[in-house]
């Protein structure tokens, strides 16, 4: 039936690779996970008993739109598409550089600066946030013995960023999330900007483009299936960053954690978190009718 | 008539490194100009010189007699095909076509009216809603060709224009970009390293080495009289002779050149020597001796008897075939 192998099979992923290869279905097992999340989120919760009745419903669904959740879903999207643009101006000078003036040691330095971050637990990293955004933090002291703390009074008297220091407003939670989803950016973006050969920059400014229409028309089209895949992981908020840093309003993420955890409402728990997976097809579907993949 | 592009005494040092080192040139406007040479010797970088993606360390730089030496690449009215094309990948055909019109600004109907003119040009009419990657090797450098024109430079920059492309394809772009410069009457200046592409093609070329221009001038001019060594080294397969040789051959003592197919074999002549290969070209049979340490060839043709490897024969020309060369 399997025809025979031609290389021998050496080491545990080879054998693993061989499995998938040979049994195509096996990769079901692991979509299961996702298939029962999404027979779940069909499924209701007996408000008196807390019983879940296994019946198909689209009960669980409308509760998404009462307001306190649908708050919850709108303050997502919104904080994932502020991180996302942020991540996105603020790693596209970094990877543009990488990608076409480092070399040698300064590419090393560039792979390290980026990934190191990722080598320590994030835990660690947003509670030293945390405190470096605290009022007593490096930041608010830097910012009275600079006299420059007006600019995060400021920052904190703008309405729905308020808080009484950076670390329990809003804001502070931005900050750490770009952070943290920063690597994520800069990476697939460097990728993406490392495949446009010289030339096409120079066909370009040969062909009479300024600098800014060179970087519009050929640089940005063909960084943008970075800038894309980075996005997608910025929309994965995390739970655990708005609990530590920031005025514990309420993700997605952290209301799928105590829907299913203290509540014990396990199909709301999926319904919500059917919602990041909805909204990034939906967004990548734009994206590929806008030709962001284009330069795939 | 003033010239098309002219060096006078141009250098463009990388640090130490001389990748060009005082060229004077002189291109006529209208001409099929070939910069020949091996790889490093500088003839790209005088392409890009003349297309302003470099700038001259030193000596000037003349476009229809204007100079350009600090003139950025899109103020020339040169355009240029790239090696690899570089067309865009985000585009279709249409639009890397109308590139340059979009970015003067030019309205989106009237560009793509011009693109299809362009594409019709290099028969491609039907190609405008393809992407680069639909396409072919040669159907990509016709678009390559179709998008430099499109701004109507009065000087066209080729670098290595068909080294990409299979033999058969070679042969066939080969002559339709002659057609086209012809039909166009515009200045072609193209780059290679494949000798008989600059022979076949150009009006007039230089050969290029180690920055410095070898020797400049019609491809009979460098073929039948190549200036030194190294250009009859390099271009053709001439015999070069060492200077002992040339003065027992009753020249004077100096290196000369030999073209093989200028010599006959024969029971007794000035050369004599052991045949030591022997290589079947179709037209002919290129036939080596070793006369004293001195590899030669002659070029019997087809129908004509060749001797086997290891016997002795004779080398006959007449004496004006010798050709004399400087020291170098």
């Amino acid at each position: 039936m399997t025809a025979p192998a031609i290389l021998p099979a050496r080491g545990v992923s080879d054998r693993l690779t061989g499995v998938f290869w040979r049994r195509p279905n096996v990769l079901l097992a692991l979509l299961g996970s996702l298939a029962a999340l999404l027979l779940q989120s069909f499924y209701s919760i007996d408000e008196f008993s807390g019983v879940v009745k296994q019946e198909f419903t689209l009960k669980t669904y409308a509760e998404l739109f009462r307001p306190q959740n649908l708050d919850i879903i709108l303050r997502t999207l919104v904080m994932a598409a502020v991180v996302t643009m942020a991540c996105a101006v603020l790693a596209f000078p970094i990877a543009y550089f990488a990608a076409r003036y480092a070399r040698g040691p300064w590419k090393a330095a560039f792979y390290l600066g980026v990934m190191l971050p990722l080598w320590s637990s994030y835990l660690v990293k947003v509670y030293a946030w945390k405190l470096i955004l605290a009022k007593e933090g490096i930041l608010g002291w830097a910012a009275d013995g600079t006299g420059t703390s007006f600019i995060i009074n400021g920052i904190l008297s703008v309405p729905g960023l308020e808080g009484s220091s950076l670390s329990t407003s809003p804001f502070g939670t931005f900050l750490v999330f770009v952070y943290v989803w920063l690597p994520y950016m800069i990476l697939p973006m460097q990728a993406s900007l490392e495949r446009v050969p010289t030339s096409m920059l120079e066909a370009s400014a040969d062909l009479g483009a300024t600098r800014s229409q060179t970087f519009r028309s050929v640089i940005l089209p063909l960084a943008l299936p970075g800038v894309i895949a980075g996005s997608i992981f910025t929309f994965s908020l995390t739970h655990i960053i708005p609990q530590i840093v920031g005025d514990s309003a309420r993700f997605i993420g952290l209301a799928v954690y105590q829907q299913q955890g203290t509540a014990g409402n396990i199909p709301l728990a999926a319904a919500f978190a059917v919602v990041p997976i909805l909204i990034m097809l939906v967004y990548l579907a734009l994206a590929k009718r806008a030709g962001a993949f284009d330069a795939l | 008539m003033t010239n098309a592009v002219e060096f006078s005494n141009v250098s463009r040092h990388f640090g130490l490194i001389k990748a060009v080192d005082g060229v004077d040139l002189a291109i006529a406007e209208g001409s099929f100009f070939a910069m020949l040479g091996p790889s490093g010797s500088g003839k790209t970088t005088c392409l890009r010189l003349i297309s302003g993606f470099e700038k001259p360390t030193g000596g000037q730089i003349r476009i229809f007699g204007e100079d350009v030496s600090n003139t950025p690449p899109h103020l020339r009215n040169v355009n240029t095909v790239f090696q690899d094309y570089a067309l865009f990948p985000h585009m279709n055909v249409r639009d890397n076509v109308a590139y340059g019109l979009m970015v003067k600004g030019m309205g989106r109907v009237a560009r793509h009216a011009k693109a299809e003119e362009m594409l019709a040009l290099v028969k491609l009419d039907a190609y405008g809603d393809r992407k680069p990657a639909q396409l072919s090797g040669g159907q990509r450098q016709r678009v390559a060709l179709a998008r430099a024109l499109v701004n109507e430079p009065r000087v066209l920059l080729l670098d290595e224009p068909l080294g990409a492309l299979d033999l058969k394809l070679r042969e066939a772009m080969q002559d339709e970009l002659k057609a086209l410069q012809h039909r166009l009457g515009l200045t072609f200046v193209f780059v290679t390293h494949d000798q008989h592409e600059a022979l076949s093609m150009a009006d007039h070329l230089a050969v290029f080495n180690d920055g410095k221009i070898a020797q400049i001038g019609t491809p009979q001019d460098i073929y039948d009289r190549p200036a030194t060594r190294f250009v009859a080294d390099f271009v053709g397969s001439s015999n070069v002779l060492p200077p002992a040789l040339t003065r027992a051959l009753g020249g004077p003592e100096a290196w000369a050149s030999l073209r093989p197919e200028a010599t006959r074999l024969a029971t007794t002549g000035p050369v004599r020597g052991r045949v030591t290969a022997l290589r079947y070209l179709g037209s002919g049979t290129r036939v080596v001796l070793d006369a004293n340490g001195t590899e030669i060839a002659a070029l019997v043709p087809s129908g004509q008897p060749v001797p086997a490897e290891g016997e002795t024969t004779a080398i006959a020309f007449e004496p004006s075939a010798l050709h004399l060369m400087a020291g170098a």
